[in-house]
């Protein structure tokens, strides 16, 4: 058990697991396969299982994608790192592919294939082709593909694992907003359900519901919503597909408030699904969504730190929804 | 295909080492010495196209060099220095002679009916100052200026200017080069002698848009011109990680094009198959790819390892592990700069002496400076104009605040 970040835990899982699987491979670009962390061993894909093994790519993440699937369709687990740049090239290989082969081929084919998509450009200056957090939005419409999209080292470590050892094929959201993040995570294996939504806190005034890089600010606002007095029921869902209706459902019951936050942008966000879902099957109840408006990010800092939802949104509407 | 074409498809050398060395000599010396052409030019002197042009015009090119090289060693200085810059950087010092040479052989004024269009990488300020866009413009929008280029839209990795057929970085290594064969389509089926280019690195190789625009390129016989800047290296990996070919200018061969290698620190040498490729394409014969080997002088972004006042970033870079380049490569490449050599080549055609190359590099540090000057007077962007340019007519509303 030691502090990790979010990314050293998953290469921890992905060691781990290639330790088992000798036949397991790893695709990457430009993004080298090291991970290191203060006060525990480097860990470099690379050097330990070989360059056959590990492979560093061209730019070229069409390649990337299908290479990992059809490694996985002949038996081999394989994971590829698709950074942000590329998160929408390979999109084709997974959506037109990966997420129909299994169902396609009657059920024979068995896609043991993690494709980590790196969400990132929700920073000031990025910008446009450079930013693609609304890519959560694309890949859940997807049958046949789980996402999964994890807000903490602990959840990414164990969601990593058990993404390794399924022979569906799954989308693993990286929100390289979450870089900085660190926490206890343990050493050895361990594996958390794919299909599970996470109640961070426990409320009867506000159901809040969002995943990822929303994580933080959800907390941020929780904690002083809470100051306030207000029982917030803060809900990170983890997975985009499956999606946990039931525990969204269950906590709405209870709060007849609803509040969703996304950065991804307004139409179709992973909140709009939450809101419908609940709304199937509560009644009475008031929503809202927060979301990034539908438009690419701008680059200046002005324009874009405007348009970006931050916790302060949050306690805003929250109080709007409650009073 | 004709046979023409056929005997075309081959890969032509880059000069030889002695007469860039001899010129090196020359600038060095900083003797308005007149060359003998049978030594220096003993690869024969047909089609040396740059040879015809007015001295105004090479006076130009050598000054566009310069705009480049100024211009981004400011923002390198700043990068390292003055935080009220604010931007994101990738450097392209080291390769001024490829934008220039290339943008040097197209029509550079006119309407989007006229003009000749290029399309650059997210390495965007050497294309975006050799086509002709304002350097004061473009300082402001690197510093996301609501009078910017792009009025603080873009930011570096992002700008475009259609005014001078500068049609915009690439912010994603590949997809460029499909939209650029794209243009030279319209182009085609318009009956316009228009030409357009793509700007691509090394990296571009790899992807599946390299193949593609060359590949319809070469079957519509489009009026395309992809040049390679092969300066080594993808961000971080060496080329030899994503390509099987040491000239990547081989790859014509397989679409029946020509494929042409060229000095790309050169620039008279750029501009002499610049020439060639676009009264091809012009004539309707169809796209070139052009290799033009060259080098970075700083890191893939920002200037890590590098000093004010000094050129390059040496040392390692903390963000490239797997691989990176030796610090005695780059000094190498150093002596084969643009500027000197450029600056050797008209002092030894008798176009500038000395004192005048060195009067054209003051004006345009003068030049640079007030294109700074006048960025850091202008005013940031209005945050609700963030939800405005989403379509041509109105605004989006704004979900952020629930």
């Amino acid at each position: 058990m030691a502090n990790k970040s979010f990314m050293y835990a998953v290469y921890e899982a992905v060691q781990h697991e290639m330790r088992q699987r000798k036949d397991m491979t790893w695709l990457f670009e430009l993004t080298p396969a090291v991970a290191s962390n203060p006060g525990t061993p480097v860990i470099n894909l690379e050097k330990e299982f070989g360059r056959t093994r590990v492979t560093n790519t061209g730019i070229d993440e069409m390649w990337m994608a299908g290479a990992a699937l059809g490694a996985s369709l002949v038996g081999s687990p394989s994971v590829t790192y698709i950074p942000y740049q590329g998160s929408q090239v390979c999109f084709e290989m997974i959506q037109n592919h990966a997420g129909k082969l299994h169902h396609m081929s009657g059920g024979d084919s068995t896609m043991p294939a993690v494709f980590i998509i790196e969400l990132s450009g929700q920073s000031p200056g990025f910008a446009g082709q450079h930013s693609d957090y609304e890519c959560d939005s694309y890949y859940a419409h997807i049958p046949g593909l789980k996402v999964v999209i994890p807000s903490r080292p602990y959840d990414a470590k164990g969601m990593m694992a058990s993404a390794i050892q399924s022979p569906d094929p799954v989308l693993f959201l990286y929100a390289a907003g979450l870089r900085q993040l660190s926490e206890e995570v343990p050493d050895e294996q361990y594996t958390i359900p794919l299909d599970k939504a996470a109640v961070r806190t426990t409320g009867n005034d506000l159901t809040l519901v969002s995943s990822g890089a929303g994580m933080p600010a959800v907390m941020e606002a929780t904690e002083q919503l809470q100051k306030a007095g207000m029982k917030v029921e803060a809900i990170d869902l983890r997975t985009l597909k499956p999606m946990d209706t039931e525990t969204l459902v269950k906590s709405v019951q209870k709060t007849k408030r609803l509040l969703t936050f996304d950065q991804s942008y307004y139409t179709l966000c992973p909140g709009a699904e939450v809101i419908a879902r609940v709304a199937e099957n509560v009644d009475g109840a008031r929503y809202k969504r927060i979301a990034f408006p539908d438009a690419p990010p701008p680059a200046s800092p002005e324009m874009f730190n405007w348009m970006r939802p931050n916790a302060s949104h949050i306690v805003g509407a929250a109080r709007k929804l409650v009073s | 295909m004709s046979d023409h074409d056929r005997s075309r498809a081959t890969v032509e050398r880059a000069p030889s080492a002695t007469r860039r060395a001899l010129l090196k000599g020359f600038a060095a010396a900083g003797a308005a010495v007149s060359l003998s052409s049978k030594v220096a030019w003993a690869d024969g002197e047909i089609g040396y196209w740059a040879k015809d042009l007015p001295n105004e015009k090479l006076i130009e090119m050598y000054s566009t060099i310069l705009r480049i090289r100024w211009f981004e060693r400011t923002l390198a200085d700043k990068q390292l220095s003055d935080r009220s810059f604010r931007n994101l950087i990738h450097l392209y010092a080291g390769q001024e002679a490829v934008a220039t040479g290339v943008c040097a052989a197209l029509n550079n004024k006119g309407s989007l009916r006229e003009i000749d269009v290029i399309y650059g990488t997210h390495r965007p300020t050497g294309h975006a100052i050799a086509k002709g866009v304002d350097m004061k413009k473009l300082a402001a929008e690197y510093n996301f200026k609501a009078t910017g280029l792009n009025r603080g839209y873009a930011g570096e990795m992002h700008v475009a200017d259609k005014s001078v057929g500068y049609m915009g970085a690439d912010g994603i290594v590949g997809p460029a080069a499909v939209i650029a064969a794209g243009s030279a389509y319209a182009f085609r089926a318009r009956g316009s002698k228009q030409v357009s280019v793509v700007f691509g690195g090394d990296g571009t190789y790899a992807t599946p848009a390299f193949h593609s625009s060359l590949n319809n390129a070469s079957l519509l016989k489009l009026p395309f011109i992809y040049v390679v800047e092969n300066n080594l290296y993808h961000q971080f990996a060496h080329y030899s990680y994503s390509c099987p070919l040491k000239d990547i200018a081989v790859a014509a061969n397989t679409y029946r094009i020509p494929g042409v290698v060229v000095d790309g620190q050169d620039v008279t040498q750029v501009y002499n198959k610049m020439k060639e490729a676009v009264e091809r394409a012009r004539a309707g014969d169809g796209p070139t790819l052009i290799e033009a080997k060259t080098y970075r002088y700083y890191a893939h972004w920002g200037a890590p390892g590098a000093e004010v006042g000094k050129m390059g970033s040496f040392g390692y870079d903390p963000q490239a592990i797997t691989s990176w380049r030796p610090e005695r490569e780059l000094r190498d490449w150093l002596q084969r700069d643009p500027v000197d050599i450029c600056r050797g080549t008209l002092i030894s055609w008798g176009v500038i002496d000395q004192a005048k190359a060195n009067a054209i590099e003051a004006a345009v540090k003068q030049e640079v400076k007030e294109a700074f000057d006048w960025e850091a007077q202008q005013p940031l962007c209005k945050p609700e104009d963030g939800v405005k340019n989403v379509f041509v007519q109105g605004s989006v509303p704004a979900r952020q605040f629930g």
